[in-house]
């Protein structure tokens, strides 16, 4: 007995060249379907990013999909172009937004993002349309799970945010690995060619990018890893990933300075994703060092370690090292194994000006968060 | 009896007659598709569906047509089809399985179907690249539901049980899921044989395979010592003549038994032809992060298509150690300075390396419990313990 779905897949197989005749093509040529607009004016629901001045620019909210709703209606599903145009417009338009709160910004494009994959699945689109659409939102979260790294719970959680960049990335990759396999690669590299003549106006797709950001967001996990040396040799010969492969091994091998080295190398942002893993790079380092330095006497003084783990100042090695039960003296701080709590909570990093990116003071990443969105790592 | 040249009429009865008489061994043969009897091109007539239909007991007449439409599509090389009719016919057996309560004797035939059906789905997928691992996939949803009905048939006696089936085929499992790389889903798999009451009654071979693929699972979890274990077992235990096996099996133990500090002798890697070994042995025992990274670059391919590039690069904390412990010796004090080890990975070809990073080895080290002692950061120096600064790394595990 074969269940409808390998039939399907054999179906597939046999008339790969024919398109697809059960495929739904969506003919919505609007950011959000009349139906909706109409809908979401009477009921009040229209949000307050989508009010520019006098105008309304209604994007296509998400809905869960539920049993007694049809979802494949081709004039509530928005074709190729149209999604390509509302993500460009939700990352390059309503990211500029200063009039609300950052994390309500967040919010609304990640559920306004959310119906885009909603139709993409729904329209089964091939993965070459599948990767442009999905690089851009990698970034997206990328970017603000730096941004709002410090906001309580309630306003931002974080571990939400990493379910969407895996299933973004997952699904990017997966892509990837498809159009590889369909030895389209020219096609592809035609296709990034085209995009980069574009560069700052437009969403671009940087593989690479993305191959890196994938290893760096999962430093604890060694299938991105696995993924890498299984790449072609010139994949893996590409500097930028291979700066994000040297990150995990370095880091793998407990090798805490060198990646706190190696992070004023990355682009900016393998920088968010880093930061929000360092807290966890220090945590571990303290332990370590508590088991190195053990001694009643001895001390390491605080700007060392600043200098050593990529802390702010003296104030936050000293209070981070207080956190964890270690003995600080006044500019330096006293490992004893016996002290070190482990079973603490993990320490936040307050996000100052400093280290945020776009912001003036911090020299290293003077970047526009529309820079953000269409750099690209090769040069 | 000439299966060769027989009619399909003489085969069907042969079939039949070994069904009722529960001649299980000599049924599995029957069904195979690498048996004699496939040659014999009169049993593939044009209409098999209705010549065989009705014309012996249900449901063994649904397996015999699945069966002979699978050989005829492979002589057709149309492989998508002939997985198509194989993954019937086990469907077919696991319900003749189902029907069969308090005896086990159909499971030498539920082994062959099984067998057969991955063999031909490997040859499937290896026509279809664009399937990326589906067609396995599916195969693998076939075999698990042969596994249910042996594994809830918890009634029977225990020589009559179909749970004596289960590892059979759990490791054709374990073999598709290590092909398409889902490794993740090996994990209740284990746990069902692990935690069987005839954990240890399963034919050796049986359970040979399973610990490869098992030893294999907890290297990749990073588990070596669990890993060490298992493969350790089927070296040990895979019969002396399969030096195809034992190869196979080394490939993984050699590297693990390293990380736990256990070099392989020249003359083992030798005998089994695994030589790329020998150059990275020497560099870890040296201290020769140089040499690492060059026997590296050299066997990247044998390292990658092994899946145990990503060990080799824990094995340059081994040869830091050995390093270290060079120095110590040569030093031959417990306050060694900072320094030294320092020079020592320069030598090594580490030149970016600086007092701060080589503290942060040192450190990592002592973490580990490589090294006893303590680093002072003021005198940029390590103080070593008096006795066993440097213990033997297979005492760590």
């Amino acid at each position: 007995m074969m269940s409808s779905y390998f039939d399907f897949f054999c179906k597939n197989i046999e008339s790969a060249e024919d398109q697809n005749t059960d495929q739904i093509v969506g003919t919505c040529n609007l950011m959000c379907p009349e139906d909706e607009i109409n809908l979401r004016e009477v009921e009040r629901l229209v949000h307050v990013l989508e009010v520019w001045g006098m105008e309304r620019k209604l994007v296509k909210s998400y809905s869960r999909s539920a049993a007694d709703s049809n979802m494949a209606v081709p004039h509530l599903l928005r074709p190729y172009a149209v999604l390509i145009n509302t993500v460009q417009f939700l990352l390059l338009e309503i990211t500029r937004r200063k009039d609300v709160p950052a994390s309500v910004v967040y919010d609304f494009v990640d559920d306004r993002l959310r119906a885009v994959r909603q139709d993409m699945t729904i329209q089964r689109l091939p993965p070459e349309q599948c990767v442009n659409l999905l690089e851009p939102m990698i970034r997206f979260y990328v970017y603000y799970s730096h941004k709002l790294s410090n906001l309580p719970l309630k306003d931002y959680d974080p571990a939400l945010n990493k379910k969407s960049l895996l299933e973004c990335m997952k699904w990017y990759l997966s892509s990837c690995d498809t159009i590889d396999e369909n030895k389209k690669l020219d096609e592809l590299s035609g296709l990034l060619s085209h995009l980069d003549l574009n560069r700052n106006t437009k969403l671009t797709n940087d593989r690479v990018l993305i191959e890196s950001l994938y290893i760096v967001c999962n430093l604890n996990d060694l299938h991105p890893l696995y993924r890498y040396v299984h790449h072609s040799k010139q994949l893996r010969r590409e500097p930028k990933l291979q700066l994000a492969y040297e990150i995990a091994i370095t880091n793998l091998q407990g090798n805490y300075i060198k990646v706190c080295r190696l992070l004023d190398k990355v682009c900016p942002l393998t920088y968010c994703a880093l930061f929000t893993y360092l807290p966890t790079l220090q945590r571990n380092a303290l332990e370590v060092l508590s088991h190195a330095y053990n001694n009643k006497r001895l001390t390491i003084p605080s700007e060392v370690l600043v200098h050593w783990l990529h802390f702010a100042d003296e104030f936050e090695a000293q209070a981070v090292c207080a956190h964890y039960g270690l003995k600080v003296e006044k500019h330096a701080v006293r490992f004893d194994k016996t002290d070190f709590a482990g079973d603490s909570t993990l320490h936040q990093l307050k996000l100052d000006d400093n280290k945020k990116l776009g912001s003036q003071s911090n020299q290293k990443f003077e970047i526009s968060i529309i820079d953000i969105f269409t750099y690209t790592t090769s040069k | 009896m000439s299966l060769v040249t027989g009619t399909l009429n003489q085969y069907i009865q042969f079939v039949e007659r070994m069904f009722r008489t529960s001649q299980g061994n000599i049924l599995a043969r029957l069904l195979s598709l690498r048996d004699d009897h496939v040659a014999n091109r009169n049993l593939l007539s044009s209409d098999i569906a209705t010549l065989v239909e009705g014309n012996c007991v249900a449901p063994l007449d649904e397996i015999i047509i699945s069966h002979l439409l699978c050989v005829k599509s492979l002589y057709m090389k149309d492989f998508i089809d002939a997985y198509a009719h194989q993954s019937a016919c086990v469907g077919s057996v696991v319900r003749l399985l189902q029907a069969q309560k308090e005896v086990n004797w159909g499971l030498p035939l539920m082994y062959t179907v099984c067998l057969d059906l991955r063999l031909v789905a490997q040859k499937a997928e290896a026509r279809t690249p664009q399937s990326n691992g589906k067609i396995l996939e599916k195969a693998a949803e076939c075999l698990l539901a042969c596994f249910r009905v042996c594994a809830a048939d918890n009634r029977s006696s225990d020589a009559d049980t179909k749970r004596l089936g289960m590892l059979n085929l759990v490791n054709q499992l374990l073999k598709v899921y290590f092909r398409i790389n889902k490794l993740h889903l090996c994990k209740p798999l284990i746990r069902a044989i692990d935690s069987s009451p005839f954990k240890d009654q399963f034919p050796l071979a049986q359970q040979i395979t399973y610990r490869y693929f098992v030893g294999r699972k907890a290297m990749f979890d990073s588990d070596y010592r669990s890993a060490d274990e298992y493969l350790a077992f089927a070296f040990q235990n895979c019969h002396r003549n399969s030096l195809r096996n034992k190869r196979l099996i080394l490939t993984y133990l050699v590297p693990v038994k390293m990380l736990l500090g256990f070099m392989p002798a020249k003359h083992l890697l030798q005998k089994y032809d695994l030589l790329q070994f020998w150059d990275l042995v020497s560099a870890v025992k040296n201290g020769d992060l140089r040499g690492i990274d060059k026997v590296m670059e050299e066997h990247e391919n044998f390292f990658i298509r092994a899946g145990i590039y990503l060990i080799v690069e824990k094995l340059k904390i081994t040869a830091y150690r050995n390093l270290f412990r060079k120095v110590y010796l040569a030093e031959n004090t417990h306050q060694i300075d900072i320094a030294c080890f320092q020079a020592a990975l320069k030598v090594m070809g580490q030149d970016d390396v600086d007092s701060d990073e080589t503290q942060c080895i040192v450190a990592n080290l002592i973490f580990d419990g490589k090294i006893k002692g303590y680093i002072s950061y003021q005198h940029k120096k390590v103080v070593v313990s008096k006795q066993n600064a440097f213990p033997p790394l297979s005492s760590l595990y």
